[in-house]
C-alpha cells in the first residue's frame, strides 16, 4: 500500500473543461483560458446563464482585443440611479394600488438585463487606450445567439463593461466599468 | 458677493507668490467660486498665534489646475507679484513717491495723537478719581477737550500732583497693502500659464462639464469631484489622471472602486486621448439624463463654456464600481 502505487487524482473540473476546449483559437491560448476560467465562476459560482465567448467585435466584425464573455445575470447587475428612482416611484404606485399604505413594501422590478464581461489576471498592466480598445470594440448591450441586438432599455446610455479579475489564487473579484463620466449608485 | 458690492471686473488678477497661486479680494474669491466653480483652499490666519485661530480667511490658494482653468479660459491672468513690487515701487515717479510718504506721515501723526490723547484720558480720570483733582468737569472730558487743554496749556485747574507731559511721538506705520499705492497690476505682467500635474487634462474636462474638484489626499486619489458647490453636495466621484498610455495595476482599479462603493462614489479614471479616432462628440455632447440634476450642466451654462476655451486633446473617462458580485 505504498502512495506511490495509487493512481493520480483526476484534474479538476476547471483544468479539464479548458483541456477539452476545442474552439479555435484567434488569440493568445492564455487568454482563451482566462475566458474560460471567467466563465466556469460565473456559471457555476453565479449562476449566470447564456454565457458565451466573443472574439470579434459585433460592431466591426475585427478582433476584439481578447475574448470577451456575454452573460445574463440572475439578478439586475447594475441600476442606473435615475431608473432607480423612477422603478421606486413605480413600486410606490403599485403599493398605493394595492391599498397597502405605508405597511407594505415596496417590491422594486427590475429585469435582469445581460451584460459584457471583460476577462483579466490581477498580474496585467493596463493602459486608459486598452481599456478604450476594448469598449470601441463592444457594443451597448451584447448581441443575442443570432448575432442581433436586442431591444435596448432607455437607461442604456454608456457602454458598461464587467471587468473580471482573477488572480493566482483562482479568487475572481467583478468591478463595473462605464465608458465615460457617470453617476455613482445610491445604494 | 454682497449684493451691494460693485461687480468683479474680469479677468481679475491671480498673484503669484513663492509658487502659491493667491486671490486676496473676497470678492474676487466669491465671484470664483459662484460663477467659475472654482474653490480654492482659504489659508490665510491671524500673524501670530496662528495655530489659535479655527477659521482661516484671506488668501484663497488656488490649485494650480484651478489657475490654469481661469487663465486658459480668460477670466484671470497670472501676475509675479515680487516683480510687480519691484518694479513698482522702483519705477514710482517722485512726486507719487513723495505724496505716499506725505500720507503715511500723516497717518502716523494722527495715530500718536490718538495716543496721546488716550493716555490723557487715562490720567485724567485717575486723579479724578483719588480726588487729587478739585472738580470732575462733568461729562465734557471730550477727547477734543483734553488734546487742547494739553496743547493749549492753560488749564485753570490748580493739580495737587503734577503730571508729566506726554510728548508727541511720531508713529512710523508699516503700510499693509499694496494696493494702492500699486495700480492693479495689468495682463501684460502675466508670467504665462501655471505649471500643472498630469492629472490636469482631467481636472480640465472635468470643469468644463461643471463640476467642482477639491483635493482628493482624503480618498486616496487626485480630485474629489463634486456635481455642484461641495457645501450642497456630496462628492461623486474619486478621480485619478493618467497618461493615456501610463501603466495602472488592476490592484488600484480594484482598490479605487471598492472605496469608492464604500462610500457611494465611483472611482474615475480618464486622461487625454492620444491618437485616437474622433471624440469630439464625447467631448461636448450633453448628457440628456445628467443635464437636470447638475445646475451648472444647465443649457445657459452650456453656451458659456463653448466660448473662449483653448484648443484641447479630448479626454475619455471611465468610472468604476464595484459590481457586488
Amino acid at each position: 500500500m505504498s502512495l506511490t502505487e495509487s493512481a493520480p487524482p483526476k484534474p479538476a473540473p476547471i483544468q479539464s473543461l479548458i483541456a477539452r476546449d476545442s474552439s479555435p483559437k484567434t488569440h493568445d491560448p492564455a487568454l482563451h483560458s482566462l475566458a474560460l476560467q471567467i466563465q466556469h465562476n460565473l456559471q457555476y459560482q453565479h449562476n449566470w446563464t447564456t454565457l458565451h465567448i466573443h472574439t470579434h467585435s459585433p460592431l466591426t466584425g475585427a478582433l476584439l482585443p481578447r475574448p470577451l464573455l456575454s452573460g445574463l445575470p440572475p439578478h439586475r447587475l447594475y441600476v442606473h440611479p435615475d431608473e432607480q428612482i423612477e422603478l421606486l416611484k413605480e413600486a410606490d404606485r403599485v403599493r398605493k394600488v394595492n391599498k397597502e399604505g405605508e405597511t407594505g413594501t415596496l417590491d422594486v422590478k427590475a429585469a435582469p438585463e445581460p451584460e459584457w464581461i471583460l476577462p483579466a489576471r490581477l498580474s496585467e498592466k493596463w493602459t486608459l487606450r486598452r481599456l478604450a480598445e476594448v469598449f470601441d470594440g463592444v457594443s451597448k448591450v451584447p448581441p443575442k445567439e443570432d448575432g442581433k441586438v436586442g431591444e435596448m432599455s432607455k437607461w442604456r446610455e454608456t457602454k458598461r463593461v464587467v471587468l473580471a479579475t482573477v488572480d493566482t489564487d483562482s479568487t475572481v473579484v467583478y468591478y463595473i466599468v462605464q465608458d465615460g463620466v457617470v453617476k455613482p449608485r445610491q445604494n | 458677493m454682497a449684493p451691494g458690492s460693485p461687480p468683479v471686473q474680469e479677468p481679475f488678477p491671480i498673484s503669484y507668490v513663492a509658487g502659491r497661486y493667491l486671490l486676496f479680494d473676497p470678492p474676487t474669491v466669491a465671484y470664483a467660486r459662484r460663477t467659475h466653480n472654482v474653490i480654492g483652499v482659504l489659508v490665510g490666519t491671524i500673524p501670530n498665534l496662528s495655530q489659535q485661530n479655527v477659521f482661516l480667511g484671506i488668501p484663497l490658494e488656488l490649485q494650480p489646475e484651478e489657475a490654469r482653468v481661469l487663465v486658459e479660459q480668460g477670466h484671470a491672468y497670472v501676475v509675479d507679484d515680487a516683480v510687480v513690487h519691484r518694479e513698482g515701487f522702483l519705477e514710482m515717479s517722485r512726486d507719487d513717491r513723495l505724496s505716499y510718504l506725505r500720507d503715511l506721515d500723516e497717518q502716523g501723526a494722527e495715530m500718536s495723537r490718538e495716543v496721546v490723547l488716550r493716555a490723557n484720558e487715562r490720567s485724567e480720570q485717575v486723579l479724578w478719581e483719588k480726588g487729587l483733582r478739585p472738580s470732575k468737569r462733568g461729562g465734557d472730558s471730550t477727547p477734543k477737550d483734553v488734546g487742547s487743554s494739553l496743547f493749549d496749556g492753560d488749564e485753570p485747574t490748580v493739580p495737587a500732583v503734577k503730571v508729566p507731559e506726554k510728548k508727541l511721538e511720531t508713529t512710523y506705520i508699516t503700510p499693509t497693502t499694496s494696493y494702492p499705492p500699486l495700480f492693479k497690476p495689468q495682463p501684460s505682467h502675466a508670467p504665462g500659464l501655471p505649471e500643472v500635474p498630469k492629472s490636469f487634462p482631467l481636472f480640465r474636462y472635468l470643469h468644463t462639464k461643471g463640476y467642482f474638484m477639491m483635493p482628493g489626499l482624503r480618498f486616496g486619489c487626485h480630485y474629489s469631484v463634486y456635481p455642484g458647490d461641495p457645501l450642497r453636495f456630496h462628492s461623486h466621484f474619486l478621480a485619478t489622471g493618467m497618461g493615456w498610455d501610463e501603466e495602472f495595476d488592476l490592484l488600484d482599479i480594484v482598490g479605487g472602486g471598492r472605496l469608492g462603493t464604500g462610500v457611494k462614489k465611483a472611482y474615475l479614471i480618464g486622461g487625454e486621448e492620444r491618437g485616437g479616432k474622433k471624440v469630439e462628440d464625447t467631448f461636448t455632447s450633453p448628457t440628456p439624463s445628467a443635464s437636470s440634476w447638475n445646475p451648472a450642466l444647465r443649457p445657459n451654462n452650456k453656451e458659456k463654456m463653448k466660448k473662449a476655451r483653448v484648443e484641447v486633446e479630448p479626454v475619455r473617462a471611465f468610472s468604476i464600481e464595484w459590481a457586488g458580485l
